[in-house]
């Protein structure tokens, strides 16, 4: 189905005239047919790597199976970065051209070609790939129900490929062992949306960098994670030097600290005090600042329990019970249950009730909190005075305390001088982090008090990090605990309206969804998950703790699948790896951090026997009919009741008991109303191996040809998606506009998009909310929108639940140290990240020469001193070692990453320096986020 | 292909017997299975060669940037046509860019580069690509329409700020090479295109993908005939 060149020359010759585009550019810019380029298509997409989501335009060029990309550069039309990529933007060019690409799925086997665990891999068709996966499948289910089938699912699916695996697990197997990594780098982003917005995502949007006076960067090196956002900073700096200031609040010295007025290097884990330090200034000091008009109207106050622990395992786990971890690592993981207040958290403690030397008794996470008096937590930030607080947090222990209290106050300044517009960014530094969800919810009080939050120019701004965490795993809902549009699970309501929109019995789906991606490699070691399925992510390298979850996936009795386009560390530890289709061979669709949501259409036909996602999750439902999957299920794990019998309701609904999930889920009538059309303007001349099947006569998942499933299978999926979020606040165009556009922001209503949430004049939601108040904020987020009430102690279990519509809410929440901290053994932090030139585990990236030779291996930043005082040099090679493993790395002391004594920053894009082997698996009790941030570790020369 | 390696050629025989061979000549409707055998060893799949379990024999390779001093360094070609070139000289001593200092530019500045022996500043680098919309404060108005994929492009008689951070495109290149080959096939369709960069002359081209239907219709927006797109009034 390839397009022809003369399709393609008629078509681009008719549309050549600058008119059409509708640009204005000085003459001697206009365009020039370039004769030589001719040979060549180009296309709109998006960039496959960070959450920033760039447009590119992408060139390809040849015919049918040879077709291959040939070049991309910067989309000038695309507003995220007009015409300009960072280092792994333009290189998308190469990112699927690596020898190695996996072309036929490869299962371990015995001698005698049958499946065997501890056999080396085979090649062996899709059809057989397929006969095992349900094979283990239903064993799994025999043995656990649904909890025992799980997916490591990703940020960095397409939007309808994390539809399509949500809903054959959700609506076919009743599972909601499906978590994805961006539980890793967005949860507590999330949960501090929920709890403040109470709906997820942002409310300001990238144009807020061309308006503000002041960016923050909080615990976020932008300059290398989001360069073009960077770039737009740079630009926005620059171009005012005197008027608009750049904070870097830091761990480390990186590249985002070079282009900064301002630096503040603070310990690990001591952000939370300084953002309450910042509160303190203006409750305390500068009340003046404070909006009450806005307090007044849209916000309240509240509390909730500090004794959450620390997401490690806990005392009952079968695996601490079975002795799985050594006592070494037990020194840190019995602080789950309880703990010592020490001293530097005593005097934040005090008002919750804990002071120091008190044994805090851990209960685990809950989201729950109650209502409290502004009085109450003006009491919370008593403790906050800049003495204490300097104290505790100067993390560069070569500064003056005199000085570094300067910064403080400087800071704080910055965010009350009035008529300074303040946007603070963070990433990962505030999201990973045992109180990341605490920390985000922070962030959002000192712009709240400062009434400068959803204004242009203005706000507290999440970044994230991946290309569609936001546009998949969030919006779409890929996490165990929820359904497209924040929906939930345990919300019997949400269940009802997603099965009626599925077509799929009352009752099916399970409302308990607790096992997030952390859970599901423990519940893996424990024995409970036995089948598990690796999606466009690399859970065995990027896991913390990772000795413990690749011991558990080679040596019990289970089965572990791997989808991916190249060999990375999960495929390497799976059973079955299966060859992925990658980003340019489908269409799809991805949504960023300011809510942009962006298609592109299939440039190329995969390689070798590479099949979608999409594909293969569809290929697999068709092994499942009504009778394998809806009887009625034993409680299993966190589920503590049966699910019900729905077969016969199911046979009311005119299936039959070997009606397949696929004909249910995605085979149905609505499905096939979608047409492949060789005349409509977005499909004409692209492949669509989904649909068409392409011309390389794949052998399918029943040993023939694969001839296409013959409807639009990307445009259905994201339709029947958008569907639930149309009308919702989540409204997003048709599938055909996307494709006409470089992405607008949801909720786009009437083809208009939204720049900034919840304000009523650009949000029609918030409009529509305060058309009779005349307020100029609704803050329409609908969870946990009643709440009883008490005091910072505790809920007042007598008082009634008040609804709060339209208000959002600031949290007294204190400081509390990481559960690990350097001791006389393990004597310096490590935090660990990336680096600009690599993507998250390197697979992509790691196979483009350019970035690889940009940085071949992952170092160990460290500072001159802390070298020479351990006897290392320059270059050398040393070992980090903590309480869980080992690696070894080069030591690198002058390089773009410069630690203060007592840190060092290794990235994790390595295979060879598989530093999550070191890293200690804390999550927030909140969000379940893990903290790859801070774990104590000692080095020495290896 | 290229490389010729244990896995491929395992791939490779496996390929034979489904695929057939000849274009267009469709294999039997249903193919049998032959025994699968085992060939490819964990170890022998992906970068790292060695064995995951344990990490005495695991080392990167270790970075070599090269050490020719700037102006005397011989030239990277680039990876295709108008993509950023690579750093062939040392770079020890310019970086970091900071807000006070940027080395790259005194070189590469496009009036002195050649005297430099430096590759100069390409003219895209000297247009300003960012509509500026306006906000007095209170209003935001888009200046362009990005419905229309309209674009407004200044000509600056400075470097593009957004380009300062030049190691944001721009970086050194150590002397090693990935353990696997990759196979993207760079086509130069400029004359000296391998170490020039001409995209200012056609960055505007072909920008209208959807040809003479990349406008945004009322049947778009209507969208009537999804029949899966709507929820039917229920409220969540």
């Amino acid at each position: 189905m390839s397009l022809t060149r003369r399709e393609f020359l008629k078509s681009s010759a008719a549309a050549s005239a600058a008119a059409a585009i509708g640009m204005s550019v000085p003459a001697d810019l206009e365009a020039k047919a370039q004769k030589a380029q001719s040979e060549w298509r180009w296309d709109k997409a998006a960039c496959r790597f960070c959450g920033t989501g760039c447009g590119i335009m992408m060139a390809t060029s040849g015919e049918g199976v040879d077709r291959k990309i040939v070049a991309v550069k910067g989309d000038p039309a695309a507003p995220v970065n007009r015409g300009l990529n960072c280092i792994k933007g333009y290189f998308n060019a190469k990112i699927m051209y690596g020898a190695d690409r996996l072309k036929k799925p490869l299962l371990r086997v015995d001698k005698d070609g049958n499946f065997d665990k501890h056999g080396k891999f085979a090649p062996v068709s899709w059809k057989r790939a397929f006969d095992e996966m349900e094979i283990h499948t239903k064993k799994a289910l025999k043995h656990g129900g649904p909890e025992a089938v799980a997916v490591f699912a990703s940020g960095q699916y397409t939007v309808m490929e994390g539809y399509a695996a949500q809903k054959m697990m959700k609506g076919g197997f009743r599972s909601n062992a499906i978590d994805p990594n961006a539980r890793h780098c967005m949860a507590s982003a999330v949960v501090g949306f929920y709890q403040t917005f109470g709906i997820d995502e942002p409310s300001g949007c990238y144009d807020d960098i061309e308006i503000t006076d002041t960016v923050i960067a909080w615990g976020s090196n932008m300059a290398e994670m989001h360069p073009i956002l960077w770039s737009r900073v740079t630009d926005r700096k620059l171009s005012d030097p005197d008027r608009v200031k750049v904070v870097s609040i830091q761990t480390y010295t990186h590249r985002t600290s070079d282009l900064a007025d301002l630096e503040i290097i603070f310990t690990p884990n001591t952000d939370t005090a300084i953002w309450n330090y910042i509160a303190r200034e203006i409750v305390y000091n500068h009340p003046e600042s404070i909006e009450w008009e806005f307090i007044r109207k849209h916000i309240i106050f509240a509390a909730g329990p500090v004794n959450l622990g620390y997401g490690m395992r806990r005392s009952d786990d079968k695996s601490i019970k079975e002795g799985k971890y050594t006592d070494l690592e037990m020194e840190t993981i019995s602080k789950e249950m309880s703990k010592v207040v020490s001293k530097a958290e005593g005097p934040a403690l005090e008002p919750f009730g804990y002071k120091e030397g008190d044994t805090m008794v851990n209960n685990g996470g809950t989201l729950g909190h109650w209502e409290i008096s502004f009085e109450e937590y003006k009491r919370s930030l008593e403790p906050y005075t800049l003495s204490y607080t300097a104290k505790l947090c100067k993390g560069d222990p070569d500064e003056k305390l005199r000085d570094f209290k300067k910064k403080l106050k400087y800071l704080a300044q910055l965010y009350i001088e009035e008529g300074r517009k303040v946007v603070s960014f963070w990433t990962m530094g505030m999201n990973q982090h045992t109180r990341g969800t605490w920390d985000n919810t922070l962030a959002y009080n000192v712009h709240f008090l400062l009434d400068k939050q959803a204004r242009p120019g203005s706000g507290a701004f999440s970044l994230t990090g991946q290309p569609s965490a936001c546009g998949t795993a969030r919006e779409v809902g890929t996490f165990t605990h929820r359904l497209p549009a924040d929906m939930m699970v345990k919300n019997p309501k949400h269940r009802e309206i997603v099965e009626n929109k599925w077509k799929i019995p009352n009752g099916t789906l399970n409302g308990v969804g607790k096992q997030h991606i952390m859970q599901i490699h423990r519940d893996i070691e424990d024995g409970l998950v036995k089948f598990a399925w690796v999606n466009v992510c690399n859970p065995y390298q990027d896991t913390a703790s990772a000795t413990h979850w690749i011991k558990a996936a080679r040596e019990m009795d289970n089965f572990i699948v791997t989808s991916d386009g190249y060999p990375g560390i999960s495929a390497k530890v799976s059973d079955l790896i299966l060859p992925s289709a990658m980003m340019y061979e489908k269409w799809g669709a991805y949504g960023n951090a300011e809510r942009r949501t962006q298609h592109w259409r299939q440039q190329v036909i995969p390689v070798g026997d590479a099949m979608s996602d999409t594909w293969q999750w569809m290929e697999y439902a068709k092994r499942f009919t009504v009778d394998d999957l809806w009887g009625a299920y034993e409680p299993s794990g966190p589920r503590k009741t049966p699910l019900a019998d729905v077969r016969k309701q199911a046979k009311d609904m005119g299936y039959s008991g070997d009606t397949t999930m696929f004909d249910i889920l995605f085979n149905n009538e609505d499905a096939r109303s979608y047409k492949l059309d060789q005349k409509d303007p977005i499909q004409k001349g692209y492949d669509n191996s989904e649909g068409y099947g392409d011309a390389r006569n794949v052998i399918g998942s029943d040993g023939k040809v694969f001839e296409g499933y013959g409807f639009h299978v990307h445009k259905y999926l994201f339709e029947e998606y958008a569907a639930f979020g149309r009308g919702h606040g989540h409204d997003l165009a048709p599938f055909d506009v996307y494709h006409k556009v470089r992405g607008l922001k949801w909720p786009v209503v009437n083809g208009v998009e939204t720049q900034w949430r919840f304000n009523s004049k650009y949000d029609p939601y918030a409009a529509a909310q305060t058309m009779k108040s005349g307020n100029p904020f609704a803050f329409y987020g609908t969870l946990a929108k009643a709440l009883q009430s008490g005091t910072l102690e505790g809920k007042d279990k007598a008082s009634k639940k008040v609804p709060l519509p339209n208000k959002a809410k600031i949290f007294a929440r204190p400081y509390m140290d990481a559960p690990e901290l350097p001791d006389k053994e393990y004597d310096t932090w490590l935090s660990t990240g990336r680096v600009l030139e690599h993507w998250h585990s390197g697979t992509m990236t790691m196979r483009v020469p350019e970035l690889y030779r940009a940085v071949p291996e992952a170092l160990c930043y460290m500072h001159p001193q802390d070298a020479k005082d351990k006897d290392l040099k320059q270059g050398g090679l040393c070992w980090i070692e903590s309480r869980r493993g080992k690696v070894k790395a080069r030591v690198e002391t002058r390089g773009r990453n410069r630690p203060a004594r007592g840190l060092v920053f290794v990235p994790w894009f390595d295979e060879k320096v598989f530093i999550n082997k070191v890293c200690l698996d804390a999550t927030c009790p909140m969000s379940k986020q893990t903290d790859y941030k801070k774990c104590a570790v000692k080095i020495y020369r290896a | 292909m290229k490389v010729v390696n244990k896995v491929t050629l395992g791939l490779a025989t496996i390929a034979l017997v489904f695929i057939g061979c000849g274009d267009g000549a469709k294999p039997a409707k249903v193919v049998k299975e032959e025994k699968a055998v085992a060939s490819i060893s964990e170890e022998s799949l992906g970068l790292r060669k060695t064995d995951i379990y344990q990490e005495d024999d695991t080392i990167s390779e270790k970075t070599e940037y090269r050490s020719a001093q700037a102006g005397t360094s011989t030239k990277i070609k680039r990876a295709f046509q108008d993509a950023p070139p690579m750093i062939p000289h040392d770079v020890t001593d310019f970086l970091p860019i900071t807000r006070e200092n940027n080395a790259c530019v005194s070189c590469h500045a496009p009036d002195i580069a050649s005297a430099m022996g430096a590759t100069p500043i390409p003219p895209s680098h000297f247009l300003d690509m960012r509509p500026r919309h306006t906000c007095d404060g209170v209003k935001f108005k888009k200046t362009v329409d990005n419905t229309k994929n309209e674009t407004d492009i200044k000509r600056l008689t400075h470097l593009n700020q957004a380009r300062y951070n030049c190691s944001q495109c721009h970086a050194p290149q150590s002397q090693g090479n990935p353990s696997v080959e990759n196979l993207f096939e760079a086509n130069f369709t400029k004359k000296g295109g391998e170490f020039k960069s001409s995209w200012d002359e056609v960055m505007l081209d072909d920008l209208d993908t959807v040809g003479v239907d990349s406008r945004i219709t009322s049947d778009d927006l209507d969208n009537s005939d999804s029949a899966a797109g709507h929820l039917d009034g229920a409220k969540h």
